[in-house]
């Protein structure tokens, strides 16, 4: 398929991705595994930082006073930005690579656990305490379960930014992944190869917010009938 | 006006002389007044109680009917520990407690407050693990009343299974579980249909009676034994009629004590439903 006269080198035809794609393939995997897993890292540590301070906040209103305004100041500033600074602070390695990443992710699953503890916490928080529990009990028996299906609905959301922030840190400094794979695709002008990174970003992204669909439906029995009803 | 029934039993007569397991007196909760205040609001605040005292005895059911937004949930609140940290209380408030200095008891909320996240059973333990009932004691009892209450082959079923009765009737269970001397229930029964509400009455009674009779076995080798009691919120005079040793009818808000009445045991209908009919219009 041609559209215009654009030559290859400009807009390369799919099947001529897909044949660069199949050729590459031997490079790629280790590209990918890199990406993936500075993707997965980044994710589990975003989300369980997002997590806890939605929990905490939730438990110590003044804690969450306090940190809103620090966290919706981090939220303004680009990943791109931050990345030297990860690299100055933290090297060249896979370190500041998850860091980029769990910062990236870890606001949308704040927001969402935060929400879904708001939205149920004072009903059954005053059940628990009616009953005689303290402050643990309905941490660990409300606040923690409640926070769940928000901190997984932010995660899939979280899920797509990350493998996009994981490139993005690569671009700068790294020997392997998949923005390193682009970024040499770029210098050599192979355009073709930058149309296989981009799949391969769709791909991973695609691939990461499955599994955490499948995750939820693990995670949260008690919505499975909720949702098909 | 207060008035008793003179016609009392012997169990009211040991209720009178005996002291009481939870006393309120004089008390006047206040919420403090929003911006924009609606009608019916003070410079002060919401005045919700006013100047209202209220004694259960040990193994006494007492009700407290009033009409919607006298204040009868804020009273059980109050005796809960649940207020809002925003009201004004004054007046006393003296509730039993246990030997670890906690309050001795177990509030059950207007709608049944089950976790979605646990299941039936799991749901049920709530009590007994918010009270510190230990789990080996607790399972083998659960167990045990998830059949006296009709629950048996639900243990694994989520909350968003059972049907309104069922979820009111594991709402209780989970408040038995928690062995507090004093229930405190909140209009338990307030969204169910007549029928199922009736049932769920002569479980309530049943179950009463036999938590009445296990304190008092479990009083012969306890002397340190604070007893037990049910305040039970309802704006239904039937409800209140068929279950409680004592009628206690609030005002409109702000609620105080308009008329208080006892069981007569041995007449044909234990209360005067035309006095309390006339007090609740008043």
């Amino acid at each position: 398929m041609r559209i215009g006269d654009l030559p290859p080198f400009v807009l390369p035809s799919p099947s001529q991705v897909v044949a660069t794609a199949i050729e590459q393939a031997p490079l790629l995997g280790q590209h990918v595994a890199t990406t993936a897993t500075e993707a997965v890292l980044g994710l589990a540590m975003g989300t369980m930082l997002g997590w806890l301070l939605a929990v905490l906040t939730s438990a110590f209103p003044t804690s969450g006073q306090i940190s809103q305004p620090v966290v919706l100041l981090s939220q303004t500033i680009p990943t791109v930005v931050l990345a030297p600074l990860m690299i100055l602070w933290a090297g060249y390695g896979l370190t500041p690579k998850v860091t980029l990443v769990a910062l990236t992710v870890f606001f949308p699953v704040l927001v969402a656990a935060t929400a879904a503890i708001r939205d149920v916490d004072a009903e059954y928080s005053d059940t628990v305490a009616g009953l005689g529990g303290g402050k643990v009990h309905q941490l660990l028996l409300v606040r923690l379960p409640a926070s769940v299906p928000g901190a997984l609905a932010g995660l899939r959301i979280a899920a797509t930014y990350a493998v996009g922030a994981a490139v993005v840190s690569e671009y700068l400094a790294g020997e392997s992944g998949i923005g390193v794979f682009i970024q040499r695709s770029r210098k050599a002008y192979a355009v073709d190869q930058i149309f296989v990174g981009i799949a391969l970003i769709a791909i991973l992204s695609a691939l990461m917010v499955a599994a955490i669909v499948a995750l939820r439906r693990v995670a949260t029995p008690w919505q499975i009938n909720l949702v098909s009803t | 006006m207060t008035t008793t029934a003179s016609n009392t039993d012997r169990t009211s007569e040991a209720h009178r002389s005996s002291e009481p397991i939870l006393s309120v007196r004089d008390l006047t909760i206040t919420f403090p007044a929003s911006r924009g205040g609606r009608g019916g609001r003070q410079d002060g605040g919401l005045t919700v109680l006013d100047a209202l005292s209220l004694e259960v005895h040990d193994g006494e059911f007492v009700a407290v009917l009033g009409p919607s937004g006298c204040g009868k949930s804020t009273l059980l609140r109050a005796l809960g520990g649940l207020l809002d940290a925003r009201a004004r209380v004054e007046g006393t408030i003296a509730v039993p407690s246990d030997a670890s200095g906690r309050r001795a008891t177990a509030w059950m909320p207007q709608r049944d407050g089950l976790l979605p996240w646990r299941r039936a059973m799991a749901n049920a333990m709530v009590g007994a693990i918010a009270a510190g009932v230990p789990r080996d004691r607790a399972k083998p009892r659960a167990q045990h009343l998830f059949k006296e209450f009709g629950l048996t082959g639900f243990e694994r079923a989520w909350p968003h299974e059972l049907s309104g009765g069922m979820r009111q009737r594991l709402a209780l269970l989970r408040t038995c579980l928690a062995e507090r001397p004093v229930l405190l229930l909140d209009e338990p029964f307030g969204g169910l249909d007549p029928v199922t509400r009736r049932r769920m009455n002569a479980w309530l009674a049943t179950v009463h009676l036999t938590e009445k009779a296990a304190a008092a076995d479990a009083e012969v080798g306890d002397a340190s034994k604070s007893g037990s009691g049910v305040v039970l919120v309802t704006h239904d005079i039937d409800e209140a009629m068929t279950l409680a040793d004592r009628i206690v009818v609030l005002s409109d808000r702000p609620g105080r004590v308009v008329h208080e009445a006892r069981a007569q045991q041995r007449r044909g209908e234990r209360y005067d439903r035309g006095a309390l009919l006339s007090a609740l219009d008043c």
